[in-house]
């Protein structure tokens, strides 16, 4: 079984690396799209999914990540890859300094106080003259979008396997630890603050060089596409869909999502959006807890698994 | 000979509430104390301050004669003292071996990073509480008194020098008292761990105690040899009330 996995991932990897040698541009876009999608879904993970921190902050991350590049690119006129690392810089420096007052909240109050954080960011930027304030920057154009296809799909695997090692790793089981009880993981030698701050951070470094790389590619960036906190709750939904808390949940379901929102707005172009929140209003009351755990039960328990759930909820 | 564990006039308020005035305690090594006391005297609020999960308002408290008062809770459960809660805290979708191995990840034996050896060690201690059957099952299936073994195998994963058992037999049927006297015993005597267990079950921990201690209001009114103490005529008005008395 497990082995049957491993070579089904493999396969798929394959599958996707080489989608840029045979697809259309528009599918090689497309690709780069729910790719870096995935990677947000696969970084919310680690502090949503793992640690139980619903962070509405990972637009923060993911803005921080593109004005990391854009500065860098910009106005200092330095390679790609400085501007990459300039942003995960910033994304550490925000998830230190304002994760450690902010990670003291819990549930719904941790939840407001990052989406509180996500707006101010966006004011406070389109105020900054080095980031270009409203008018925001661009970037010099580069036209290789196979180059950007295997750099985000690289950046997913590299995502993926952190999230596997966390599945395994000492790391790993404290952080599940406070999810489960916080209190709980202090009595047993857990350092709480530390570690929820190390996951926010890991989880800010990939949003963000998703962030750097998404600023490359479109070469445009302003404050209110940067920081949109409706990319935090695409990322949200898109973890939730697949499967918080595995390591394979949030690409499945950043994939499956995207393309299922393509093909609606591809085919009922105007009221897509609609059909859309059906779909994932429809995920929530028949599967509240991923795909992942769809998978995992329905062998056994049949269409049962989705009248449970329908009864869970009381509807 | 230094106590293991010593508390210097621990005090806590709660706004306008004392839960604990001004309690001094040692334990010795090797010892088993018991704490009494009628609800709301304040034994919970006193296990919370050694742990850690609490800060006193004032007092100290001391492990092997080193100050720990400032120190947060997972330093002192790195130090070595474990805890269980009377609200259990398990985690409830992990299995019954990983709640157990995380105490073996993180408890006194900080250099233990290697998952496979926490997970077998994790195993014998659950051999030793009684729960081996269960480790594959999730926490959050266990019955009400095996949580309370999961609870304690937690805390004895973590290899501590001072054990606090906050009310381990409540709800528990005669035999399983029986059942739980004789793991906190073999934990005193096999492990030479010093061991302060709350309980309500009167006629448990006076079997148990080497000595008891009684809490009423937050303060202490008596503490010495169990049956001594049993026959105090302010611990008995405390717990019948004065007429009867």
């Amino acid at each position: 079984m497990k082995s049957l996995q491993l070579i089904v991932v493999f396969a798929a990897l394959i599958v996707l690396a080489a989608v840029p040698w045979f697809g259309s541009d528009v599918l090689i876009q497309f690709g780069i799209n729910a790719l870096l999608l995935a990677v947000l879904a696969q970084g919310w993970n680690i502090i949503g999914g793992y640690t139980g921190y619903a962070s509405f902050g990972n637009s923060v991350f993911y803005g921080l990540g593109s004005y990391g590049v854009g500065i860098a690119m910009v106005q200092w006129e330095l390679p790609f890859w400085a501007g990459l690392v300039f942003g995960v810089v910033l994304a550490v420096v925000f998830a230190v300094l304002l994760g450690i007052p902010v990670l003291r909240l819990r549930g719904h109050y941790f939840a407001i106080a990052t989406l509180a954080l996500a707006q101010v960011m966006a004011a406070i930027v389109s105020n900054v003259k080095l980031a270009g304030q409203n008018v925001g920057l661009v970037l010099p154009p580069l036209n290789d979008d196979r180059l950007f296809y295997e750099l985000s799909l690289g950046l997913l695997v590299i995502a993926t396997l952190t999230v596997f090692w966390l599945t395994r790793s000492r790391f790993g089981f404290g952080l599940i630890a406070i999810r489960e009880n916080e209190e709980g993981a202090a009595v047993m030698g857990v350092n709480t603050t530390l570690y929820k701050v190390l996951a926010f951070s890991l989880s800010g470094i990939f949003s963000s060089l998703a962030g750097g790389i998404h600023a490359y590619w479109v070469t445009f960036i302003d404050p209110e596409s940067a920081f949109d906190i409706s990319l935090n709750v695409k990322m949200i939904i898109m973890a939730v869909f697949g499967g918080p808390g595995t390591v394979l949940g949030p690409i499945v379901g950043a994939l499956s999502l995207s393309a299922i929102s393509e093909f609606l707005s591809s085919e009922i172009t105007s009221i897509a959006g609609l059909f859309f929140g059906i779909v994932v209003v429809a995920a929530v009351v028949l599967m509240p807890r991923g795909l992942a755990d769809m998978f995992r039960r329905i062998p056994k328990t049949r269409w049962h698994y989705f009248a449970e759930n329908i009864r869970a909820h009381r509807l | 000979m230094t106590p293991i564990l010593e508390i210097r006039h621990a005090t806590r308020r709660f706004s306008g509430l004392i839960a604990v005035n001004d309690v001094s305690f040692v334990l010795q090594p090797r010892e088993i104390l018991g704490v009494i006391g009628p609800n709301g005297a304040g034994k919970t609020t006193l296990v919370s301050l050694v742990s850690g999960t609490l800060q006193p308002s004032a007092g100290e408290v001391l492990l092997e004669g080193r100050p720990i008062t400032t120190l947060p809770a997972y330093r002192r459960a790195r130090l070595g003292i474990g805890r269980t809660f009377q609200i259990m805290r398990p985690f409830p979708g992990l299995s019954v071996l990983d709640n157990v191995a995380v105490g073996a990840l993180f408890g006194h034996h900080i250099d233990r990073t290697n998952l496979a050896t926490a997970r077998e060690e994790a195993r014998a201690r659950l051999d030793f509480v009684g729960l081996g059957k269960h480790v594959d099952q999730r926490a959050d299936e266990l019955g009400g008194p095996d949580r309370k073994r999961l609870e304690l195998a937690k805390a004895l994963a973590m290899q501590p020098k001072v054990l606090l058992c906050d009310e381990v037999m409540a709800g528990l049927n005669h035999v399983e008292i029986d059942e739980v006297i004789e793991v906190i015993r073999k934990v005193r005597d096999h492990d030479g761990i010093s061991i302060l267990v709350i309980e309500h079950v009167i006629k448990a921990i006076k079997s148990l105690s080497d000595r008891l201690m009684v809490l009423h209001h937050g303060e202490k009114i008596a503490d010495g040899e169990p049956d001594t103490v049993l026959s105090n005529k302010e611990v008995v008005e405390a717990y019948l009330g004065k007429r009867r008395a």
